[in-house]
């Protein structure tokens, strides 16, 4: 987490003095996973989403000398979105109620549970799937660095380590080490919520 | 439930592939992000270059009590104003002033604009000729780098190696050059790229296009992209003739200017005769053209000797006037 963080303050610096390429690097990973964040806290509406994250990002910006690495960077961002989502329901109060997250329901294990079940044992379990579906993405998306990438690669693609490793450019050692580092993540992340 | 070794593979299966956010959005975040990060970092080297010019001020003042006289400073810059017609500004750090002044250094960080009528022409650091034309607004980032926030820039580049390129930043996408003359006009999302010569490379969205002589790509705001064709003699590149810096020809053999102009008007030169070639080379001009545009130029100073020109399409032809020199 340590050496995260020295790196976000790195990738931090390097914006404010006007690097192109860490500002694209910083977007071109950063979109997609706020985009999802954002999503999940203003459902099938994903313009509302689209508008909040362009203010995270602009916000977030305009703030960047005041990020001094106390958190990675990406939580830093996300800590941002969440003002703006509060913001977007402030400004929106008669278009609905607040959405609650899975991980702020007493029952997620059961939830969690119910995901491994039999889709027909489970009548009930379809909402339920969609939100530990969203929880799972939300998961990977908060992993530091390309973990959840090979998370995603090694469980969904079924690629061997050799194959992730050509993926990610990385020598297959390494890449074992970061799939045990990732998968053991993902693991307290999720005992975390639950 | 199943034993916690398994859990990360069941729920990431369970699961699937992350949602990708659509295309449209990531392009309408990523301009308004990217305005953000420009106008932060400008911003920045405004607060460092007020910082720098109170510290400068306050190591006068001390050289000043020591009756120390510095030798004469020439600073570095990014560029120098070469030509300037009609209204145009910079802002170096201090608010905007008018742009008048041939000859002055413009350091990095240094915004310019030009209002509906104004038009200017820069020396770039590198030998580059730069062309502003009216209603626009960039800055100068960088050493080969320009940030384009608005209107209509013409780049020459002269035949420079491919590794000193020009890179021309825009909300809309970035332009690398390869040795070439283009325009780049920038309104909001949308972006137009007409290459008059050699090759460039516009990167826009994640996506690689590539524009090449006698190209005109005109980008849309949602990324499509039209592709149609323009001469390199075509009416449209008038404008950046007119502002064009003419160097300085008195005393020159008249071939560098006709070859100048042939450039300028994006034409191929060709001489009547070799005969009448070496006579563009012994023929030496003397006079002062630097407010002409080039085909005037090459009028006014063609008049006074025995040669001459006609333009047919893409092509400028010299020959004599007299039967003796062909």
């Amino acid at each position: 987490m340590a050496e995260l963080v020295h790196l976000d303050r790195a990738l931090a610096r390097r914006i404010l003095g006007g690097d192109e390429a860490a500002f694209r690097d910083l977007f071109d990973r950063f979109f997609p996973r706020l985009y999802r964040f954002a999503l999940a806290r203003v459902p099938r509406d994903p313009d509302a989403a689209r508008d909040i994250v362009q203010q995270t990002f602009c916000k977030a910006i305009e703030r960047l000398d005041t990020y001094r690495g106390e958190a990675a960077l990406y939580t830093w961002f996300c800590q941002i979105c969440r003002n703006v989502v509060a913001d977007h329901y402030r400004h929106n109060s008669r278009s609905g109620s607040r959405v609650v997250l899975l991980e702020d329901q007493p029952d997620a294990r059961a939830i969690l549970e119910s995901f491994a079940a039999p889709e027909a044992d489970e009548p009930e379990a379809g909402a339920m799937r969609e939100q530990v579906h969203r929880l799972v993405e939300a998961t990977l998306d908060a992993l530091p660095g390309r973990y959840g990438e090979a998370l995603e690669l090694k469980y969904i693609d079924g690629l061997s380590v050799r194959e992730i490793a050509g993926r990610l450019a990385l020598g297959e050692k390494a890449t074992e080490s970061l799939l045990t580092r990732a998968r053991e993540s993902f693991r307290e992340a999720i005992a975390g919520i639950f | 439930m199943k034993r916690d070794a398994d859990i990360v593979e069941t729920l990431i299966q369970g699961a699937g592939r992350r949602a990708e956010p659509p295309e449209d959005a990531y392009r309408q975040v990523f301009l308004a992000a990217h305005a953000s990060f420009r106008e932060k970092v400008q911003g920045r080297r405004r607060a460092w270059m007020l910082w720098g010019a109170a510290a400068a001020t306050f190591l006068l003042s001390i050289a000043v009590v020591l009756r120390w006289a510095p030798p004469g400073v020439q600073p570095g810059g990014l560029a120098t104003v070469a030509r300037v017609v009609g209204e145009a500004e910079v802002d170096t750090g201090s608010g905007w002033q008018p742009l008048t002044a041939p000859h002055t250094r413009l350091p990095a960080g240094a915004r310019l604009r030009t209002q509906a009528a104004g038009r200017m022409a820069l020396t770039l650091a590198g030998g580059e000729s730069l062309r502003v034309a009216g209603q626009t607004r960039l800055m100068l980032d960088a050493p080969g780098r320009l940030y384009v926030q608005a209107g209509t820039i013409y780049v020459d580049s002269g035949e420079r190696p491919a590794a000193a390129r020009i890179e021309v930043v825009t909300p809309a996408g970035t332009a690398r050059d390869v040795g070439t003359q283009f325009e780049l006009q920038v309104d909001g999302a949308a972006l137009r790229l007409r290459v008059r010569e050699g090759l460039v490379m516009l990167d826009r969205g994640g996506r690689s296009l590539t524009g090449r002589a006698g190209e005109q790509l005109s980008v849309d705001g949602l990324g499509g992209v039209a592709r149609t064709s323009i001469g390199p003699a075509d009416p449209a590149w008038q404008w950046a003739e007119s502002i064009a810096p003419m160097p300085d020809m008195d005393g020159k053999p008249a071939s560098t200017l006709i070859a100048w102009v042939a450039r300028e008007t994006g034409r191929r030169l060709r001489y009547e005769s070799p005969i009448v070639e070496q006579r563009a080379t012994a023929v030496i001009l003397h006079g002062d053209i630097r407010h002409l545009a080039p085909l005037e130029a090459l009028e006014a100073m063609l008049a006074t000797t025995d040669l001459e020109f006609e333009l047919r399409g893409d092509t400028m032809e010299v020959r004599s006037r007299t039967d003796e020199a062909r």
